[in-house]
């Protein structure tokens, strides 16, 4: 009886953390990382990206860097995307699950404290993983509230 | 006995659901946001403008403020999850998010986030 008990408990959180993933929770160091290399690392371990077929749009000029555009895109079967930057104290910005049904489709808008790059990383369900980097300027830092 | 296995596992997976979901801090509190959800040959695509200071840790220390955020956005259609966002200090303030999924009209997309205490608010829109 344990047994199926702890099986059917099993299945039940695998069930749910496979649409749901609180990155936050579970790869903690991500989000204190400084570096976009240190915080790629917290997140998915020691990997080489290839350069992918991304489309990460962001103005190459940001007149506000508070409310700065992103939008990431692409047709890889996708597992998860994430979006760094290394103009702000610490490198991480989000990390997507992409849940089966949906697309790797994403915009947001995002802070920049000054000029630098975004970098995006798509975690594939094939197990490989893609990257696409994109620098842009940035008028007003965006940090100031 | 397989009922007691049964109502067991159940409660189980509702513990294991409310845990990944929200820490149980306390209990989900309805809110305004503004959301738009068009569905267009299966495909729905979703616009939300989620109302909130996004105080960064430097922008709080500069208010004499607590520094808070969200960390989490969760989209879901009836029990299906459609978009999972682990975020940080640096979106936008009243961020405006964008994601697409399959779906359709009629069905109510909930978009769901969580602040950096573990607090949690919601807002639901009809699909159009």
């Amino acid at each position: 009886m344990k047994k199926t008990m702890l099986s059917l408990v099993a299945v039940a959180a695998m069930t749910v953390s496979l649409s749901a993933t609180d990155y936050r929770a579970e790869k903690a160091d991500t989000w204190t990382a400084k570096t976009v290399p240190t915080a790629i690392k917290a997140l998915y371990g020691e990997i080489t990206p290839a350069d992918g077929e991304i489309k990460l749009k962001a103005p190459k000029v940001a007149s506000n860097g508070g409310a700065i555009p992103v939008s990431v895109k692409t047709d890889i079967p996708a597992k998860s995307v994430s979006i760094f930057q290394d103009a702000n104290p610490e490198a991480a910005v989000a990390v997507f699950t992409v849940p089966e049904g949906a697309n790797a489709d994403f915009s947001m808008k995002i802070k920049m404290k000054k000029s630098g790059s975004i970098t995006a990383i798509v975690e594939g369900k094939d197990g490989k993983f893609y990257s696409k980097k994109l620098s842009l300027e940035v008028a007003l830092g965006g940090c100031e509230g | 006995m397989k009922k007691l296995m049964l109502a067991l596992a159940s409660i189980a997976l509702m513990a294991t659901a409310s845990m990944a979901d929200a820490p149980a801090v306390a209990a989900p509190t309805k809110v305004k946001m503004k959301i738009k959800a068009k569905e267009k040959d299966g495909t729905v695509k979703a616009k939300v403008a989620i109302s909130h200071n996004m105080l960064t840790y430097d922008q709080a220390k500069k208010k004499g403020k607590e520094a808070n955020f969200i960390t989490h956005i969760t989209a879901t259609v009836g029990d299906k999850v459609v978009y999972d966002a682990s975020t940080s200090q640096f979106l936008s303030k009243n961020p405006l998010i964008k994601f697409s999924f399959a779906g359709k009209k009629g069905d109510e997309l909930k978009i769901t986030y969580t602040q950096l205490k573990g607090e949690v608010f919601f807002a639901t829109k009809k699909i159009k």
